[in-house]
């Protein structure tokens, strides 16, 4: 009995009972055989594209692009490449004016269910559900079809002053450089930099003797001041373009195609009724002693709001808002059902032209990839920066 | 017990990983271009898969009730009588203009009869083979009446085309020099809305298509009148079936039928007819519809080896009439797009049709 004892003890057990090794090798069995399938899977397109004599490198993508791409100046003899970075650049261009639109709109929207003025939270609570519960491509026709081809034609648009509006395109007023645009530029970015200076000094200076910092003031009358000093010495480096109609084309300011808005609206107020949901949510979940301290110490309600709910709100609203920020990146393929030139478009256009699909969608994908990436880690980053240090 | 467990659960996943990688020879080989014949298939499933056009009138066409009319329409069942003796067992697959090859290349379809133009890059890196051609076509420019006389007066337009076709690219060939914005739609049904809203000056596809969806165009936006089609023709589109590259014998059948079509023109042999000949000594007639051939050495079968039934012409003409009277069906002066056969007649009538012997 005893030696039995004694020899259990001393016997280590066999290594493959550790429960690191039985873990580990869970694992690693796990991801050989995920290899595995994706490999069988690849293998099995090459070679079936190889014996049906479709190519299966990327060296077509230096062929000319062979069409005009809307909105665009490059010309049909520029390579593929050249016109999928069209397609990138328009996504891109609704995804950086869509994410700020839809964030400043759905939070004012979720703000304003929260109300206690019976009407707007009314009116905010309708928009929720009328657009949470559309699918967004049908949002996107009837953006297109029942709202922008409705506008006037090119030859009647509406002259706004600064902007034109009509069916085709939407022409902004633009900015032209005159001689001494290049010293005005330099000016202003030294003056730049020290408005930041001043905005950095005029935090430390608040935080050491706790006069009211005005910041914002000090920097942007710097700002404004310097900026107007330099333009009336330049004698105007810089002019406005106002743009007016010529026959069936713009001439001057800055033109977006009405395709281009059609989705930017239809996707923005599509996503702003989530991101109200969201807001609205994390406005509820801030500590109900939080609003009430805020009370005790008489601020106002915009005070309240401003320096006590909506930041803390803001932590918790911002992981599942990053989830929204992708819906609206990927939901931007819509865009490819009126003929919004972007990067989907653009690579089903490629393919109807006689380039390999698998190969296309293969960087379609990685593009789509790509730009998620980018969005999420931006903002875990803003995340993390935002969150208590102690937690 | 747990560390046996292990054991199994690893015994079991390496032997599927093995399995994995030694199945993929076998499985590709049977996948790959090489592999089974088409006929057969198609028999053995019953019905002939056919991709096709739903929204260009005279073509391809899909009504509210589901029913398929037009001229590939008729192509599809002319093959479906050849291969069955029946030409109601098709499947047709409505594909997009972008969709079309890669349902080819992924076998969805057996044969594409999707008013497609037959050109070397789709010829050579799309897989696929072209049989002879069922329409010869070109590009024009469709325009709201009075609004352009010729093409070269539309700088400054926007041109409407459709995405993933040729004519985007001969679009930008032709406006070379020309400034315009040529605004794609994925569909036809998009496309007319943004024409009727006044947003594209012009419309550009295959002047068949554009007669097609002038036909088409709705009365409470001004009709047919509205709209002309430009003289100008820009492009040459050859349109005719595609199949996958890789089985010859498929694509034999699928270009004899539609040469049979041609032949039976050539010959006189029309749907009401058809059933007459069985008395005939015109032995040309007697081989296309698979009467026994009387010579003076006596009577015999005569058999090309295409795979199909010797009457094949015969259930062809029977189903769908010789080329002549399907395009006089759908696409002809007496239907609504109202196309003269011009480049689409027989030989001889000064057309590029031609049926090589059936013998």
């Amino acid at each position: 009995m005893a030696a039995l004892t004694t020899d259990g003890l001393s016997a280590r057990p066999p290594f493959w009972r550790s429960l690191k090794f039985i873990r580990w090798s869970i694992q690693l069995v796990a991801v050989g055989l995920s290899v595995a399938i994706v490999f069988y899977l690849w293998n099995n397109l090459i070679r079936n594209m190889r014996a049906s004599g479709i190519s299966t490198d990327f060296s077509f993508l230096t062929q000319a692009l062979g069409v005009n791409i809307a909105g665009s100046d490059i010309s049909p003899g520029a390579p593929i490449w050249r016109g999928l970075l069209v397609g990138i650049k328009n996504t891109f261009a609704l995804v950086i004016v869509g994410v700020p639109l839809l964030t400043v709109l759905g939070v004012l929207i979720g703000i304003g269910k929260l109300s206690t003025n019976w009407l707007v939270a009314k009116i905010c609570a309708v928009y929720v559900e009328l657009f949470r519960n559309l699918p967004p491509l049908l949002l996107v026709y009837f953006m297109f079809n029942a709202v922008i081809l409705q506008f006037p034609a090119v030859e009647n648009s509406w002259d706004l002053g600064f902007v034109l509006i009509n069916q085709r395109f939407v022409a902004f007023v633009g900015f032209v450089g005159q001689p001494g645009i290049g010293m005005y530029w330099l000016v202003m970015g030294v003056t730049l930099l020290i408005a930041i200076w001043v905005w950095i000094w005029r935090t430390r200076r608040w935080e050491q003797t706790g006069e009211p910092h005005r910041r914002v003031a000090w920097s942007m009358a710097l700002l404004g001041a310097v900026a107007l000093l330099a333009f009336l010495i330049l004698g105007g480096p810089i002019a406005l373009s106002i743009p007016a109609i010529d026959g069936r084309v713009a001439t001057g300011g800055y033109q977006g195609l009405a395709q281009y808005f059609g989705v930017l609206i239809a996707l923005s107020m599509y996503t702003a009724s989530h991101v109200a949901e969201i807001t609205r949510g994390s406005i509820l979940a801030v500590a109900k002693g939080q609003t009430e301290a805020a009370n005790a110490l008489a601020l106002k309600p915009t005070q309240r709001l401003r320096h006590i709910v909506l930041p803390q709100a803001m932590r918790i609203a911002i992981p599942p808002v990053i989830s929204q920020y992708l819906n609206f990146t990927k939901n931007t393929s819509l865009a490819l059902a009126i003929g919004y030139a972007e990067i989907t478009r653009i690579t089903f256009q490629t393919i109807g032209n006689g380039h390999p699909a698998p190969q296309m969608i293969a960087l379609l994908m990685a593009s789509y990839l790509v730009f998620s990436l980018t969005i999420s880690v931006l903002v875990n980053i803003l995340n993390r920066r935002l969150q208590y240090a102690s937690r | 017990m747990r560390f046996k467990k292990l054991i199994a659960v690893i015994a079991v996943l390496s032997m599927a990983l093995v399995a994995c990688t030694e199945t993929s020879g076998s499985t590709t080989t049977q996948a790959g271009g090489g592999g089974g014949s088409t006929l057969a298939a198609i028999q053995a499933r019953g019905t002939l898969n056919c991709g096709v056009n739903n929204a260009v009138p005279g073509f391809g066409f899909v009504d509210a009730d589901g029913n398929y009319s037009g001229f590939d329409i008729d192509f599809c069942k002319a093959l479906a009588a050849a291969v069955f003796g029946d030409a109601t067992k098709v499947t047709y697959v409505p594909l997009t203009a972008q969709q079309r090859f890669t349902a080819l290349q992924g076998r969805e379809i057996d044969v594409l009869i999707r008013n497609t133009t037959f050109t070397a890059t789709r010829d050579g890196s799309l897989a696929s083979t072209f049989a002879t051609t069922t329409f010869y076509d070109g590009q024009g420019m469709m325009v709201r009446t009075g609004e352009f006389d010729t093409i070269d007066d539309m700088a400054d337009t926007t041109i409407c085309v459709l995405s993933g076709t040729t004519t985007e690219v001969n679009l930008a060939i032709r406006m070379t020099g020309i400034t315009h914005t040529a605004q794609t739609y994925e569909n036809n049904d998009q496309l007319q809305a943004a024409f009727i809203a006044g947003t594209c000056d012009g419309w550009t596809s295959d002047k068949s298509q554009l007669a097609a969806q002038r036909s088409a165009y709705p009365e409470s936006s001004g009709g047919p009148a509205a709209l002309e089609i430009l003289e100008e023709t820009f492009s040459k589109e050859p349109l005719g079936p595609a199949v996958l590259d890789g089985d010859s014998q498929w694509a034999q059948i699928v270009n004899w039928v539609v040469l049979a079509t041609i032949a039976a023109e050539e010959l006189g042999v029309n749907q009401g007819n058809v059933g007459s000949f069985g008395e005939s000594t015109n032995n040309a007639i007697r081989r296309l519809l698979g009467l026994d051939i009387t010579t003076d050495a006596g009577t015999a079968p005569f058999d090309p080896g295409l795979g199909l039934p010797t009457d094949f012409a015969r259930k062809v003409v029977e189903a769908v009439g010789n080329y002549g009277e399907i395009y006089d069906r759908h696409v002809g002066p007496n239907t609504p797009l109202g196309v003269p056969r011009g480049l689409n007649n027989l030989w001889t009538n000064g057309g590029l049709l031609y049926s090589p012997p059936y013998s």
